[in-house]
């Protein structure tokens, strides 16, 4: 599998396999080995990837909603990552605010440590009622050796509340799956176990990597409730910071999002000996396994069929609407990393074939995941770029193309219907219920009109000279 | 007498501004074909585009050099000559441009030597590589857009140019604005019948339509061959001080092109010093569309006063934005209560004294300041209404205020980026939307705050609604 936008990139051509007909890779190097992913991304070469900062402070701590989210560094990083990622609480203190230290020159040649200490005073004396300061490191900060860690010991005494510091310089990783790992492990070492509730946790239960975009949580939440289990903590959605304190005490750890939070699962089983299991939660078939494995760790097996049978009843006749419009309509999934995967059993629910899968920052995990779940014949790509985006829309031609805001008007200028499955078009995905949702986005994006209205209309780009770039050309070329 | 305020928190909370390199960004999308790097962290390339894409909604693409924990130790020096090697393999762009971050310029890359190394391997590769430092601890957005400019008039120009030769065009820099207010600014030039060169113009590559096939590159942009021919033109006319007055005076000491650096042409004053300066650089005279358009403004004016007299507004943005909208507001009968930016200027903090007092109303000219603080101003001394980008609408909510959105991002409305807030065009639709909003808040029997503060008009004693309940009067 050659894309012809990489002739000058030879490399590229491991990160691109296609699963044969008898089921092995054929990577398009050649070879049978494995896709190649979690590795250095090629400069220059348009990928989407974002930095080790945007995975910790806009994926794992920006959800806790009690929490001061203060970035130690210049004003851009915080800025764009300020309030866009709908990771919904029932409050909105998290998405409203976003607190700087605003590093100036001088500050990047003197040192920005009292600063920062300064920032953290002062942004706790502003809102008294936030339950911890997050402090995220950058790149410029952590340059100039600024002892980060030793201020937030310092603030924490000052104002009696938890600094919790992420080192998450952005160019610590490869991709901002290395910001996963640092939100996880700093989660785990400065705050779970720090309360001891007394009480009986037998029957609890954490939700782990689900981040409530659009209100995900509502979707399953009822569903473990039904079955007789208490939700203590939800890593990190509608979350507050007494409750990751606590989180130790839950008797299992339902991990959805198994890229970006298995980390703590695995720390909490070493050091509490707090078992998990790996789960989704999208899609007829996985949410039900989910809630039956879940069920049968607290021997629970009942409930878990009448809840079940109790949802399909009401959603088989609208999945099955769905699925008599949408089968046998192709898709080209590209998410961040487990969300590909997550999603091939689903789209196949509603009769719809996967014939393309990428991920921004999968590991070989993820691709084993993806590989197992495609056709002979199906594509993985990892970490593409803008223009094997292009090519891979133009030339595998996909009903529908599922990624992000960025890639949505990719998309949109070569005519190929789009569902946002980043922050949702609508939302919420997941769950029964969210199911439902999926179904009518994508039945909206692949049914509008205006795909049709373009095959009948549009017309290629008029000659040069007429645009009014330099008026002159536009001003002589009037008609 | 209006008055100079700061802020004196060390935290910013809420900043209105944001970093360097997405304004070089922003500045090199109006180059057709030109393609940005970003030397740094992928973060740095990425955030700016997704910022992009959300106010545009346009496939927005940088290249980043993707720096790592490795690179950084030994410098990001093969990085960046690789990522040149694939941008100019694959996309064969007109023009490369290389913008700095934090990270590189803190391990200290030196990259017009990197450029000059591969332009001495690559004798092949003629276009020109320009390299612009944007360290987001350098200034804000503004000054990455404004030393973008720079660079270009100090590298792009045609220096052998003859006595008195000329291309009998205007170089004109919009500054930062959106692709519908350069559309209205050309409009203006083209029916004085005049010629321009616009540094830079993304009015269609930010902008574009739904064409069948795909262009390689966006349709429109300025040409190389329209910059270098730009030490020829008869001026430069640059509507933002801080975007492009810089590069207005370099044209001016290296090329001899006399430099005109004015306020945004918003409100009628403006334009008319936009109009008037085009008819004084050339014998051009102001055209009858132009000045039915100028009547109609004034029309707009005249129809709309009783109902905006009197309000006080809060505004916030760039400094050059703000000078253009206190004009407006104060043509409007408004009064601008709050001019508060990230700026750190004082020069210009105290040219609004002057602007405010000889307009003849009183403000809180609030500089190095973030929302937050526009936020405390407002709960003590409420206002009628917000005007700038789409960040203030925490403010607008919690203190159900209404917000005129204008400037960058206006990321939760659509459709934002093509309309046009300059000229007169751009001045009547700012009235109408300001007037309209102002209906629908005179419902709910809101009267003006500033008079209300004066204490010459109290709470309107006649209800405009007829409460629920047994109407005695009190509400």
């Amino acid at each position: 599998m050659k894309l012809k936008c990489n002739a000058t990139l030879p490399d590229r051509a491991l990160h691109i396999a296609l699963k044969t007909s008898e089921g092995g890779c054929r990577r398009g190097d050649g070879t049978d080995c494995f896709i190649a992913s979690n590795s250095a991304t090629t400069p220059g070469d348009m990928t989407e990837r974002g930095c080790t900062y945007a995975g910790c402070r806009g994926v794992v701590g920006g959800p806790v909603k009690d929490a001061i989210q203060l970035t130690h560094g210049p004003i851009g990083c915080a800025f764009f990552s300020w309030g866009y990622r709908p990771h919904l609480a029932d409050s909105d203190f998290h998405m409203k605010y976003t607190f700087v230290s605003d590093m100036n020159e001088t500050n990047i040649v003197f040192g920005g440590e009292k600063k920062l200490l300064q920032s953290i005073i002062e942004a706790n004396r502003e809102f008294p009622e936030a339950k911890a300061v997050f402090v995220y490191n950058t790149c410029s900060t952590a340059l100039i050796g600024d002892d980060g860690r030793d201020v937030a010991k310092q603030a924490e005494e000052m104002i009696g509340k938890p600094v919790v510091f992420f080192e998450c310089e952005g160019f610590k990783g490869v991709s901002q799956s290395m910001g996963h790992h640092v939100g996880n492990e700093t989660i785990f070492r400065q705050l779970v176990g720090s309360a001891e509730p007394e009480g009986d946790f037998s029957r609890t239960i954490n939700i782990v990597g689900d981040y409530n975009i659009k209100n995900d949580l509502r979707t399953f939440e009822y569903l473990f409730e039904a079955l007789g289990l208490k939700i203590i903590t939800r890593f990190t959605g509608n979350v507050g910071v007494d409750e990751l304190r606590i989180m130790h005490k839950a008797a299992l750890n339902v991990v959805h999002c198994q890229r970006s939070a298995t980390y703590i699962a695995d720390m909490m089983q070493e050091k509490y000996g707090t078992p998990y299991i790996n789960v989704t939660l999208w899609g007829i078939k996985h949410m039900a396994q989910a809630l039956r494995d879940t069920a049968a760790f607290f021997g629970l097996e009942a409930q878990a069929e009448a809840v079940i049978a109790n949802e399909l009843a009401k959603l088989q006749p609208k999945i099955d609407y769905y699925r008599e419009r949408l089968q046998g309509k192709t898709v080209f999934i590209y998410q961040g990393g487990p969300r590909a995967w997550h999603w091939i059993e689903l789209l196949r629910e509603l009769g719809m074939k996967t014939i393309t899968v990428a991920t921004t920052f999968g590991h070989e995990d993820d691709y084993e995941k993806i590989f197992e779940q495609i056709d002979a014949g199906g594509m993985m790509i990892d970490n593409p770029n803008v223009p094997e985006l292009e090519e891979i829309l133009t030339h595998r031609r996909p009903d529908l193309f599922i990624s992000g805001n960025k890639e949505k008007y990719v998309a949109y200028k070569l005519g190929v219907p789009f569902v946002n499955g980043h922050t949702y078009d609508t939302g919420p995905y997941a769950g029964f219920s969210g199911m439902v949702n999926f179904a009518r986005d994508i039945d909206k994006a692949i049914h509008a009109p205006i795909w049709a209205t373009l095959k009948r209309k549009a017309r290629p780009a008029p000659a040069a000279h007429h645009t009014s770039h330099g008026f002159a050309h536009g001003f002589e070329g009037a008609d | 007498m209006s008055c100079v305020t700061t802020q004196d928190r060390a935290v910013a909370i809420n900043p209105t501004r944001s970093c360097a390199p997405i304004g070089a960004m922003l500045a090199n999308y109006g180059i057709h074909g030109a393609i940005t790097i970003n030397h740094g962290s992928q973060g740095c390339a990425t955030y700016p585009r997704h910022q992009m894409a959300r106010h545009f909604r346009e496939p927005v693409e940088v290249a980043s050099t993707s720096l790592t924990e490795k690179t950084t130790v030994y410098g990001g020096k093969n990085n960046l000559l690789s990522a040149l090697k694939n941008i100019w393999e694959r996309f064969n762009p007109t023009m490369i441009m290389v913008c700095s971050t934090c990270l590189s310029e803190t391990i200290g890359d030196d990259i017009p030597g990197i450029i000059d190394e591969f332009k001495d391997n690559n004798p092949e590769i003629t276009i020109p590589i320009l390299s612009v430092k944007t360290p987001s601890y350098i200034g804000n957005h503004a000054t990455g857009f404004d030393n973008f400019l720079k660079e270009i008039a100090n590298n792009l120009p045609d220096r052998r140019k003859k006595k008195g030769e000329t291309n009998g065009k205007i170089n004109i820099i919009p500054g930062w604005v959106n692709p519908g207010d350069i559309r209205e600014l050309k409009h203006i030039v083209r029916e004085m019948a005049l010629h321009a060169i616009w540094l830079t113009d993304y009015s269609e590559t930010l902008d574009g339509g739904y064409y069948e096939p795909r262009p390689h590159f966006a349709r429109g942009g300025t040409t190389i061959e329209e910059l270098q021919s730009s030490s020829k033109s008869i001026a430069t006319i640059a509507l933002q001080r801080h975007i492009g007055g810089d590069a207005a005076h370099i044209y001016e000491r290296r090329h001899n092109v006399p430099a005109h650096i004015l306020p945004m042409p918003i409100g009628l004053e403006n334009t008319d010093a936009f109009v008037d300066t085009l008819t004084e650089i050339t014998d051009h005279t102001v055209p009858e569309i132009l000045q039915v358009e100028r009547a109609r403004l004034l029309d707009a004016l005249v129809d709309t006063h009783m109902f905006t007299s009197g309000l006080r507004v809060a505004l916030f943005g760039d400094p050059d934005i703000l000078e253009g909208l206190t004009s407006l507001v104060v043509e409007m009968g408004m009064t601008p209560a709050y001019i508060l930016t990230a700026s750190e200027s004082k020069p210009w903090a105290e040219h609004m004294v002057e602007v405010t007092q000889e307009l003849g109303v009183e403000s809180e000219i609030i500089i190095k300041s973030d929302l937050h603080e526009l936020h405390k101003r407002i709960k003590a001394k409420p206002v009628d209404l917000l005007i700038g980008h789409s960040k203030g609408k925490f403010i607008a909510d919690a203190e159900k205020i209404p917000l005129v959105r204008v400037g960058f991002p206006v990321e939760d409305r659509f459709g934002y980026h093509r309309r046009s807030i300059v000229g007169y065009n751009g001045a009547i639709s700012l009235v109408d939307e300001i007037t309209n909003i102002v209906f629908e808040r005179r419902a709910t029997g809101v009267v003006s705050n500033t008079l209300l503060e004066l204490g010459v008009e109290g709470p309107s004693t006649m209800p405009l609604l007829i409460p629920n309940g047994n109407g005695n009067g009190k509400h």
